[in-house]
């Protein structure tokens, strides 16, 4: 019983950051699937979300609002709009001058304007670490009372619904929708699409946005969970969110949503059951594994492989 | 109105002045090279604030042998790559004399430098004992080693008679070095070790470790590294429901872990060491620093403003500004300074310095436990 407790605390710490890394890792994948480039920056949009996101909840708590709902929702949406502002810009100044020239150079761009945002921010915000309050507290108990109790928090159902809600809808976007179609039609054949008459720089400019409209939930999300942020933050979360987009078959986004539940379970059951010094190790490790035997990922197929 | 254009008239042309002098004699250089930025640079500001009062106030009284100390500031980031930069851009501009580093993995590349340059430091924070393991004749310390604050921590844990105690550290030279001192200690005094651990610094899920420590039942968890980490896991093992006493060193010890940690930070155990400010014989300095709007009470302030002090001091007796000969005269001397009498061994290190458990509060003040 103690075993098995232990052993959901574990599954639920997973989940909790691996359903984080899947918000993340869909900003990935979307625009390799329709323009096969990777877009380095995506870790700092998610940072920025973050970032945005404490200074609107600060702004909002000094202004005297209190009703938690209506802060959460105001901090939320400013991030949205600020990330995905910021999404849209990045695209437009770095990688749309550069797009259909040799791979490499959107490449070395996306780096380069990684680099930029993580600095911008060093410059504006300073470069410590800055504690985010802890707004949803408490949580659910199990287990009896002198043994294990394994604890499952109110920050962790929320971020797990707000990830359920923002996958349902954006898996409704792509399938039902005309802009949903729009991109499938464009990540299948850019050309094709753009002689029948798809407007593909508008849904390349909308990947980018809704990419980081979700990165910038995950920003509030688990700037909440963990307690702090630092202009830092967005690259190592950048780097798991792209291994797990790699995982799952980067260009699918039911590959994404796989790819980051899986990371976060493997992580935490390396640092529960083994230590945590082998926790990135181990994730590693299994995404070697699953490229030499499965080199397009998980739910990849072949014929995303572009350029 | 008068005064200050008078001053500004005097600050420019003094500046001017200088400029002019170059390098040449008259003045003598001394870098201050510790992180101004990144994630520490809380503990930057207390090693700058310090050394600056140092220099000010030496220059005011006439200086060293009639010339006048300049500053000459370096930011190395507390990253290794970077403080090797630094060190090299310091032997460039010819400064040979060197107040720093901070972080024990940034002062270790740094000393190499140093010690083959030519060039005198003194670090007033790096605690790992290898940085004077290696028989350098030109790096000294005023501060203490962590395997002095290790068995402080460790004996403190230890008449606490705890069932179970965890290790934790962030694999650094500072960290895991402490961490080992600490769990050597314990095992000698027999208290059962359940955990030691090691985690990334940097990162900010510690929820499977929080997870860990709760299954392992622990009462006590030490933690070698420095706050922004600690500043997490205290949060999450708060709101995890972890019933454990965390304690740490000097690392953790800054008011920056309690906006991180918030309330969970309340009756955290630090070694630091003592509070050389509360003394009576530096109430005068302490005034000074109050003037100028800063705060003497970090751990890093007087033991920079000492590594000044001894510097001065240094040249004075031997009557160079040769570093070696320096360097000679602080092996030899007895000086008086903030921090106490201080008398160097032949690595290089103090002959005494203690270390002070402290209990942490959530509003940054903190208050010594025996």
């Amino acid at each position: 019983m103690q075993d098995l407790l232990y052993f959901s605390q574990q599954l639920i710490n997973g989940l909790t950051i691996g359903s984080t890394y899947a918000l993340i890792a869909i900003g990935y994948t979307m625009v390799y699937g329709i323009i096969g480039m990777i877009n380095f920056a995506h870790g700092e949009i998610y940072m920025i979300g973050a970032y945005t996101a404490l200074i609107a909840i600060t702004g909002l708590t000094a202004l005297g609002l209190a009703w938690l709902p209506l802060i959460l929702i105001v901090a939320l949406l400013c991030a949205m709009i600020v990330s995905s502002s910021m999404g849209w810009a990045v695209e437009r100044v770095a990688y749309r001058p550069v797009r259909g020239r040799h791979r490499l150079i959107p490449l070395i761009s996306a780096i380069g304007m990684s680099i930029f945002l993580q600095n911008y921010v060093h410059l504006a915000q300073g470069s410590r670490n800055i504690g985010f309050p802890a707004l949803i507290d408490g949580g659910f108990n199990f287990g009896s009372g002198d043994g294990f109790q394994m604890s499952l928090s109110y920050m962790q159902i929320t971020i797990f619904i707000t990830t359920l809600i923002c996958m349902t809808a954006l898996s409704l976007f792509i399938s039902r929708s005309r802009t949903g179609r729009a991109c499938r039609a464009v990540s299948q054949d850019l050309g094709m699409a753009n002689l029948l008459g798809i407007d593909t720089n508008r849904i390349i400019s909308a990947t980018f946005v809704i990419g980081a409209a979700l990165a910038a939930v995950a920003g509030l999300l688990l700037g909440m969970y963990y307690g702090s942020v630092d202009p830092l933050f967005g690259f190592i979360a950048g780097l798991k969110a792209f291994t797990a987009a790699v995982l799952g078959g980067i260009g699918s986004i039911p590959g994404a949503m796989l790819g980051g539940l899986i990371l976060g379970v493997a992580e935490s059951m390396t640092s529960g059951y083994l230590s945590g010094e082998y926790k990135d190790v181990i994730s590693f490790s299994l995404l070697i594994l699953i490229l030499l035997f499965k080199p397009t990922g998980l739910l990849g197929k072949p014929e995303v492989e572009k350029i | 109105m008068r005064t200050s254009v008078k001053k500004l008239v005097t600050a420019v042309s003094t500046s001017v002045a200088l400029m002019g002098a170059g390098h040449a004699a008259a003045e003598i250089q001394i870098g201050i090279a510790g992180p101004m930025t990144g994630p520490v640079a809380q503990y930057g500001d207390m090693q700058f604030s310090g050394a600056r009062m140092a220099i000010e106030q030496i220059n005011a009284n006439g200086g060293v042998m009639g010339e006048e100390l300049v500053a000459v500031e370096y930011d190395d980031v507390c990253d290794p790559k970077q403080a090797v930069t630094v060190a090299n851009s310091l032997v460039n501009d010819g400064v040979r004399f060197v107040i720093g580093h901070l972080c024990s993995s940034s002062t270790q590349p740094a000393s190499d430098i140093y010690e083959d340059e030519g060039i005198l430091m003194v670090t007033p924070a790096s605690t790992s004992p290898e940085i004077t393991e290696r028989g350098y004749e030109l790096v000294f310390r005023t501060i203490g080693l962590d395997s002095m604050q290790g068995p402080v921590a460790a004996n403190y844990i230890a008449s606490q008679n705890p069932e179970r105690v965890a290790i934790v550290h962030d694999k650094q030279q500072y960290g895991e070095g402490i961490a080992t001192a600490v769990r050597d200690t314990l095992k000698d005094a027999g208290v059962e070790i359940a955990m030691f651990e090691g985690i990334t610094a940097g990162d900010k899920d510690f929820s499977s470790l929080v997870t860990k420590l709760k299954q392992a039942d622990v009462d006590y968890v030490y933690y070698g590294g420095y706050h922004p980490e600690l500043g997490l896991i205290l949060r999450q093992a708060d709101s995890a429901g972890l019933d454990a006493r965390f304690m740490g060193p000097e690392g953790v010890g800054n008011k920056d872990i309690n906006t991180i940690a918030g309330e969970a930070a309340e009756g955290l155990l630090v070694t630091l060491p003592p509070a050389f400010d509360q003394k009576a014989e530096n109430q005068a300095l302490v005034e000074a620093f109050e003037e100028k709007g800063e705060d003497p009470s970090g751990p890093f302030v007087l033991t920079s403003y000492t590594a000044v002090q001894l510097v001065a001091e240094g040249i004075e007796a031997a009557g160079s500004t040769d570093p070696f000969d320096v360097a000679a005269a602080l092996r030899e001397g007895t000086f008086q300074t903030p921090i106490g009498t201080v008398e160097y061994d032949k690595s290089g290190d103090m002959k005494s310095f203690e270390f002070v458990v402290y209990e942490w509060h959530s509003d940054g003040s903190k208050t010594p436990v025996n």
